[in-house]
């Protein structure tokens, strides 16, 4: 086996090790590690998408965030407002389809005396029990959060297409902003601040293999938010194999060229926007359904600060890296919450874990600016090059 | 065969008359140097060309289609390709991943292996194939200029136009440029020459295109520009015409 060969490997073991762990790994905080597992692979999904828009394509875009807020809306909203009944509500809008009546539920915001008086619950009062509405499928939920991802991806794609570097951050990040202060003031439809809850992603439990799990099992949402990250990592890969990976570096370095060379600069700029966006939102409707509620704060600008700081350390050139560099990370910080005493004094690790990790951030920036993941993989990958370079000259008729 | 024709270009820039009704054609496998002092307008016209900027007025047809209203990769791939007078290449790609961009973008259904082929062949040519895994910025400037020039041959245009090829060149790479000049112009291709390197331009060139500040006032055969008195006196500058030798070519401003 070559060195070039032992990235892969390296990788190969690590989808092992995670693929095992869950099954190994018995201690008594084993919920706790697979939350922070399951949150790793959230960040994961969100560094190295980032890593393939801004490291890649060179569009330093700060609305990654929004996107997985348009996911995690869109599910939220989907499930929040749609329903199938065999029976008309007579109080809701309401479509038949067939034998069935496709509900919409009328938005009544948060005010407490209104909570449950919506139109269906309402309906479902005035029914007692002989009529069983159907909620809308969560998968489907999320398909559509990952579409809608998206479709959004495409509109900010064309509206950034003139802009470059700190217009375009400044740009993305007002989008981010909008969106987070639109469902703030929407209380009536997403109940602002108060969040909307979602069914779990196995609502009704699963059983697989004989064995049963309930809705607030960790197994089951571990192993799609892992499966998730690897298909994501997986697209990626291919697209930096691709065409679509040379094109968009060749964006990055310069649109000009590229375009004087023949590349479509426009569509390749929009689609780096569409399947990044896409990925966001698919990894944000699905972590919704796992925590089981969405709130505008999960868009907030620190999250988004805490997507790049993580791909920045990994590797922004470098997908793989992000990811590997968001999954540490995320295990770091937590770990890092422990505080300890040192004589009389109590050293506050909630707080101080982020000046850490902020000087972590600030030393990467200045002594490795691609960060500290990828350039050991560039090691193996290109650790040879130099030498070849010397012995290709030293035989060639290179001047 | 390869037909150019420019017709009545005009381009402003705010108060700036920068091309006032540019208007000529290219036949054929021409080498044609386009000379011109300081903000004469070649850049703009090479940029119009190239699909970059959009003219205020005038038309460009290409092989009979008209392109002056095309995006810049439209151009390219009807079939004019440019290099830049500051050197762009890809730093952070490697020599080869610049060469597969042009060729890849074209998609003239070759298979990665024939492109790599190509690839190493033309780098082989340019004398820079050591240093195909390296990455572009790793490059001294000269080979970067070579890079440049080596894709445009992965481009494959009909038109070529090089903006100062020359430029901060040593004279053993300037070799090179001189015989990829040959090889493009050779190979059927018109090549439109951009330089202040004088004994260069006169050397290659077959025909001379001279640019005053927007206006073209002289088109022709080296030896009538040269003698041309619009031409000698705003640009030339020397007695009779003659460039100065003493300046190793370099038109002085």
């Amino acid at each position: 086996m070559s060195k070039q060969h032992t990235p892969q490997l390296a990788g190969l073991v690590l989808i092992a090790f995670f693929a095992i762990f869950p099954f190994v790994y018995s201690a008594n905080d084993y919920p706790y590690i697979m939350h922070l597992l399951i949150t790793g692979f959230f960040y994961a999904i969100l560094a190295s998408s980032w890593s393939m828009l801004a490291g890649y394509a060179g569009q330093f875009s700060f609305g990654h965030m929004g996107f997985t807020g348009i996911g995690a809306y869109t599910t939220a909203l989907f499930i929040h407002y749609i329903y199938i009944s065999p029976e008309a509500t007579n109080l809701c809008t309401e479509y038949a389809i067939g034998d069935q009546f496709l509900i919409f539920v009328n938005p009544i915001g948060i005010t407490s005396s209104t909570l449950t008086q919506d139109c269906l619950r309402q309906a479902l009062e005035i029914w007692d029990g002989s009529v069983q509405v159907t909620a809308m499928p969560v998968w489907l939920g999320i398909a559509l959060g990952t579409i809608m991802g998206g479709i959004f991806g495409l509109l900010i794609g064309l509206l950034v297409l003139p802009l470059r570097a700190a217009y375009l951050a400044l740009f993305t990040l007002g989008f981010s902003e909008i969106l987070r202060a639109t469902i703030s003031a929407e209380l009536a439809i997403t109940r602002g601040q108060a969040g909307i809850e979602l069914p779990h992603l196995f609502e009704n439990g699963l059983t697989l293999f004989g064995r049963t799990f309930d809705k607030t099992d960790k197994l089951p949402p571990y192993f799609v938010m892992f499966f998730l990250l690897l298909t994501c990592l997986g697209i990626l890969a291919w697209l930096s194999k691709s065409k679509f990976g040379l094109f968009v570096r060749a964006l990055r370095e310069d649109q000009d060229a590229a375009a004087a060379l023949g590349v479509n600069t426009t569509r390749y700029k929009v689609l780096v926007f569409v399947i990044t966006s896409m990925m966001a939102a698919a990894a944000g409707a699905m972590m919704a359904h796992y925590i089981g509620i969405i709130t505008p704060n999960n868009l907030m600008i620190l999250q988004m600060s805490l997507v790049v700081a993580m791909a920045v350390i990994g590797g922004v050139e470098n997908f793989v890296a992000a990811a590997i560099g968001a999954i540490i990370i995320e295990f770091t910080l937590e770990l890092l919450r422990n505080s300890f005493e040192v004589g009389p004094f109590v050293v506050d690790m909630t707080i101080w874990r982020l000046v850490i990790f902020g000087i972590l951030l600030m030393v990467t920036l200045r002594f490795s600016r691609n960060g500290i993941i990828s350039p050991m993989i560039d090691y193996f990958f290109r650790g040879h090059v130099a030498k070849e370079t010397v012995a290709k000259r030293a035989t060639g008729t290179s001047p | 065969m390869t037909n150019l024709v420019v017709k009545d270009l005009n381009k402003r820039f705010g108060g700036l008359h920068v091309l006032k009704g540019v208007s000529f054609e290219v036949d054929g496998p021409e080498l044609i140097g386009l000379i011109g002092p300081n903000g004469a307008g070649k850049t703009t016209l090479t940029n119009i060309l190239d699909g970059a900027i959009k003219p205020n007025s005038g038309t460009v047809y290409l092989n009979g289609h008209r392109t002056d209203q095309l995006q810049p990769y439209e151009v390219a791939r009807a079939g004019l390709g440019r290099t830049f007078q500051v050197t762009r290449s890809f730093r952070r790609m490697t020599v080869l991943e610049n060469m597969f961009v042009p060729a890849l973008a074209l998609d003239r259904g070759h298979n990665r292996a024939e492109i790599n082929q190509k690839a190493l062949e033309v780098l082989e040519f340019l004398t820079i194939d050591h240093l195909r895994n390296e990455y572009a910025q790793a490059l001294s400037g000269g080979q970067q200029k070579l890079l440049e020039l080596g894709r445009l041959l992965m481009l494959d245009p009909e038109i070529v136009i090089l903006d100062e090829p020359f430029a901060g060149v040593h004279p053993r790479l300037m070799e090179v440029i001189y015989r990829y000049i040959e090889r493009v112009n050779g190979a059927g291709k018109a090549i439109i020459l951009i330089s202040h390197q004088m004994d260069s331009i006169f050397t290659l060139c077959r025909r001379l295109l001279v640019l005053n500040y927007g206006d073209l006032i002289a088109d022709g055969v080296p030896d009538d520009v040269k003698r041309d008195p619009a031409v000698i006196e705003a640009y030339l500058g020397a007695e009779e015409g003659e460039p100065d030798a003493g300046q190793e070519g370099r038109v002085q401003p």
